[in-house]
C-alpha cells in the first residue's frame, strides 16, 4: 500500500497557508530569474555657467560657521547636485566673465565621468578670469545661444551685480526667442550689502574696494532722464551732471530685481541660493529628457513573497487563538 | 574569514531590522493544528521532531532568506592596481582668438578648417586610442584654465577637447598656463611617464622671474615637453633668427623654444603648418610615450541578492512539500490510521502531528 495515495491532496491543495506559500515560493523562485525591465527615466542636459567676478567673492554666506564666499558656495552646490541627479544626466561647464561664456566642456554624463566632472568644478577659481567686466545680460543672453547650440538647458548662477552699470536705458534687448532654451537663473549672494574684496596682481588679497575705486554710473549712451535737475548739468559739456557719481556699486548683494527681469526677459525661471541646493528648482525648470532606464523588479517580488509568508505563519497563531490550545511535545 | 565579511554590505541596510521575524517559525507554525487530548499518549517519536526542526529551521530559512533578499546584499568590489602601456598626458591648450583662424591666417570659409578645429578633430583620435592613458586639460588665454583634472575617463576629455574650437578669449599668456598644466600632475606614483603637451600658435615673452618659478617646477616634475606649433603661414618659425635685435619681444617663438630648450627635460617642437602635420606629430608623440604605467581597475561588486533569493526558495520549496504531505490524523478512520501506521513511510502523515 502505497502512503502517498492516503494523503489528502485535495484538502492539502485547498488550504489557504499552502497556496500563500506556493505563490511565495513562485514569487522567490521569479525573483531569482527576473531580468531588469526596460524603462524610460528623465534625467537632464544641462549647460552650467559659473560667474567668476569679482563680486562672487564677497563673502556673504556661511559655511560651517565660516564666511564663505558666493563662489565657494556655488561650487559646493554644484558639487552637491551632481550626484543627485539621475544617472544618464549630461552636465557641461562654463564661466563667465566679462560678456559672454567660455565653454569648459561639452556635456559630460554624471555618473560614469563623475571624478573629472567634480575635479573641474572644484577647480573653477576666479583667477581664471580673462577680464573685470561683469555684463551679465549680454553674457546671459550668449549663455542661451550656447545652451541651444549644445541642445542643453541653462543653470546660470550669478550675483547679478552688472559691472560697469546698466546704462540708463536698461536692459540690452535680447535677440533670441524667450523660453525657446529653458533653464534656471540662480542669485547668488546675501540680500544685504557687503564689501567687496580687492585683490593685487598677484593674487593676494588687499582690503576692499571703495566707493571710488568703480564706476558708479554707466555713463555711455543716453544720460538719464532725471540728469536736467542735476547739478552742473549742462547738455553739451556735461550730460551726466557736473559731479562725479555716488552710488553703492562697491558693495554687493544679490540683485535680484534685475536677475528677475532677465528671467522674465529670456523665458528663464528664477531661483535664490541658499546654501547647497539646487535640486528642486533645476529639476522644476529644466527639460526632461528620457533616459534609458532599469527597474529592478525584484524588491516587489521579494516583499510580496515575505508578505505571503509571514501571513501564512501568523494565520497560525490566530487561528491557534480560536480553536483550544494544545501543548505540543516539547522534546 | 575576517576580510570575506568586511567586504559583505547591503544596499538597504535598515531593512535588515526586519531580520528578528526569522525566529517565528520557532513560535508558529506554517501545518495544521489538530487538537489531541494529550501528546504525551503518543509515543516518543524522534523522526517526528527531526521533521519539526527541519521545518523550522526551513521558516526561517524562508523569512530570513527573503529579508536579506530586500536589503540587497553584496560583496563590495576592489580597486586593484595593474600595469598597462601608457602616460600621463598634461594637455596645454592655446585658447586665444587666432587659434580660431586658419593655417593661412584667415577666418576660416567653406570647407577650410580653423587650427582649433584641425586640433581638436586630431587630439581628439589621440584621446582613447590607448585605454590607459591618463589625461588632464588647461586651457589658456589670458589666464589659464583648469577644464578637466587628470583622469582616465576618456569620455570627459573628448569633452573637453570638443570645446576648444570655440570663439576663443584674448591673448597667449602661456607662462601662467605652463605653471598649471605642471601642477596637473600632482603628486603622482614613482616612474610613470609624464608628458607635457602644449598646443599653440603663438608664444608670449615669458617675465624673468616666472622663468625661474618655472625651471624649478619642471626640474621637480621632469615631463617629457612637446610643443605642438600650429605655424601660420607667413609668420616666423621656431627657428628664424629675426633680422634685427634678438630679443625675446622681437622673436616670441623662438625665445620660448631656447627657454624650453635650457630645461634640462628631454624637448621636442613640432612645426605644423597644417592639418596632416599636426597629425603627424600626435602619431610622433604616441610612439614616443610608450611606458608602462600602473592604472586601477575597479572591480565591480558582486550582487548577492540572487543568493538571498535562493535561500529563501529553498526554504519555502521545504515548506511547501510539507504542507502538501499534511495529513490530519484524527480526521481519518482509526483502522486506515492502524494500517498506515504499520505501512513503510511512516514519518510521513507524523509530520502534522509533531
Amino acid at each position: 500500500m502505497n502512503v502517498w495515495t492516503e494523503l489528502p491532496f485535495a484538502r492539502n491543495l485547498r488550504d489557504r497557508r499552502f497556496q500563500a506559500l506556493a505563490a511565495a515560493l513562485l514569487l522567490a523562485g521569479l525573483a531569482m530569474v527576473a531580468p531588469p525591465l526596460p524603462l524610460t527615466r528623465s534625467g537632464v542636459s544641462v549647460l552650467a555657467v559659473v560667474d567668476i567676478t569679482g563680486s562672487m567673492n564677497v563673502r556673504d554666506y556661511t559655511r560651517d560657521g565660516r564666511p564663505a564666499s558666493r563662489l565657494d558656495i556655488a561650487k559646493a552646490a554644484l558639487r552637491t547636485l551632481l550626484p543627485e541627479l539621475p544617472c544618464g544626466s549630461r552636465l557641461a561647464l562654463a564661466l563667465f566673465t566679462e560678456r559672454r561664456p567660455f565653454l569648459l566642456f561639452a556635456p559630460i554624463e554624471v555618473c560614469a565621468d563623475f571624478a573629472p566632472l567634480d575635479g573641474a568644478i572644484a577647480g573653477l577659481d576666479w583667477r581664471m578670469a580673462w577680464e573685470g567686466d561683469s555684463r551679465i545680460a549680454s553674457g546671459l543672453h550668449r549663455a542661451i545661444t550656447m545652451a541651444g547650440e549644445l541642445d542643453t538647458d541653462l543653470l546660470f548662477i550669478t550675483d547679478g551685480q552688472e559691472t560697469p552699470p546698466l546704462p540708463a536705458n536698461g536692459i540690452p534687448p535680447f535677440e533670441g526667442m524667450p523660453g525657446a532654451v529653458r533653464g534656471l537663473i540662480v542669485g547668488a549672494g546675501g540680500y544685504s550689502l557687503a564689501p567687496i574684496p580687492k585683490f593685487n596682481d598677484r593674487g593676494r588679497e588687499t582690503g576692499f574696494y571703495a566707493e571710488s575705486e568703480v564706476q558708479q554710473e554707466n555713463r555711455f549712451g543716453p544720460p538719464p532722464a532725471d540728469a536736467e535737475s542735476r547739478e552742473g548739468y549742462n547738455p553739451r559739456n556735461a550730460p551726466f551732471g557736473g559731479a562725479a557719481a555716488r552710488g553703492e556699486e562697491h558693495l554687493s548683494s544679490v540683485r535680484e530685481p534685475h536677475l528677475k527681469a532677465l528671467a522674465a526677459q529670456t523665458g528663464l525661471a528664477y531661483a535664490h541660493l541658499d546654501g547647497p541646493d539646487l535640486r528642486a528648482p533645476l529639476l522644476a525648470a529644466a527639460t526632461p529628457r528620457p533616459l534609458p532606464g532599469r527597474l529592478d523588479p525584484r524588491p516587489f517580488l521579494g516583499a510580496a513573497a515575505l508578505a505571503l509568508v509571514l501571513a501564512s505563519f501568523l494565520a497560525g497563531a490566530l487561528r491557534a487563538r480560536l480553536t483550544p490550545f494544545t501543548p505540543s511535545r516539547t522534546s | 574569514m575576517t576580510p570575506l565579511l568586511a567586504s559583505l554590505g547591503a544596499a538597504t541596510p535598515w531593512l535588515l531590522w526586519l531580520l528578528p521575524l526569522a525566529g517565528l517559525p520557532l513560535l508558529l507554525s506554517v501545518t495544521r493544528r489538530s487538537p489531541v487530548a494529550s501528546v504525551a499518549a503518543a509515543p516518543e517519536d524522534p523522526v517526528s521532531s527531526g521533521l519539526r526542526i527541519a521545518l523550522t529551521a526551513a521558516g526561517m530559512l524562508a523569512i530570513g532568506g527573503l529579508v536579506l533578499a530586500l536589503a540587497g546584499p553584496y560583496r563590495a568590489g576592489e580597486r586593484v592596481t595593474r600595469t598597462g602601456i601608457g602616460a600621463q598626458i598634461s594637455m596645454l591648450i592655446d585658447r586665444s582668438g587666432s587659434m580660431n583662424e586658419t593655417f593661412a591666417g584667415r577666418q576660416p570659409s567653406g570647407a577650410e578648417e580653423s587650427k582649433a578645429m584641425a586640433s581638436r578633430r586630431i587630439l581628439r583620435d589621440f584621446v582613447g586610442e590607448r585605454a590607459h592613458d591618463q589625461f588632464a586639460v588647461t586651457a589658456f588665454s589670458t589666464a589659464p584654465m583648469l577644464v578637466v583634472p587628470m583622469t582616465d575617463r576618456h569620455d570627459a576629455v573628448r569633452a573637453a577637447i570638443a570645446a576648444i574650437d570655440r570663439p576663443g578669449l584674448d591673448y597667449t599668456n602661456v607662462a601662467r598656463g605652463l605653471g598649471m598644466a605642471l601642477s596637473q600632475f600632482g603628486a603622482g606614483a614613482p616612474g610613470v611617464s609624464r608628458a607635457l603637451l602644449l598646443v599653440s600658435d603663438g608664444a608670449a615673452v615669458i617675465d624673468p622671474r616666472i622663468q625661474a618659478q618655472l625651471r624649478a617646477e619642471f626640474t621637480k616634475v621632469q615631463p617629457n615637453l612637446y610643443w605642438l606649433f600650429l605655424r601660420t603661414k607667413g609668420s616666423p618659425s621656431i627657428y628664424d633668427k629675426p633680422a634685427g635685435e634678438d630679443t625675446p619681444q622681437a622673436a616670441p617663438e623662438r625665445h620660448l623654444d631656447l627657454f624650453f630648450k635650457s630645461l634640462g627635460v628631454p624637448y621636442r617642437a613640432f612645426e605644423a603648418e597644417g592639418a596632416d602635420a599636426v597629425a603627424g606629430a600626435v602619431r610622433q608623440i604616441e610612439a614616443l610615450e610608450r611606458d608602462p604605467i600602473p592604472y586601477t581597475e575597479e572591480r565591480p561588486r558582486r550582487n548577492l541578492t540572487g543568493w538571498a533569493y535562493g535561500l529563501a526558495a529553498f526554504g519555502l520549496l521545504l515548506l511547501v512539500l510539507a504542507k502538501l504531505a499534511e495529513t490530519d490524523f484524527l480526521r481519518r478512520p482509526v483502522r486506515e490510521r492502524d494500517a498506515a501506521a504499520a505501512g513503510p513511510a511512516r514519518a510521513t502523515p507524523k509530520k502534522a502531528a509533531a
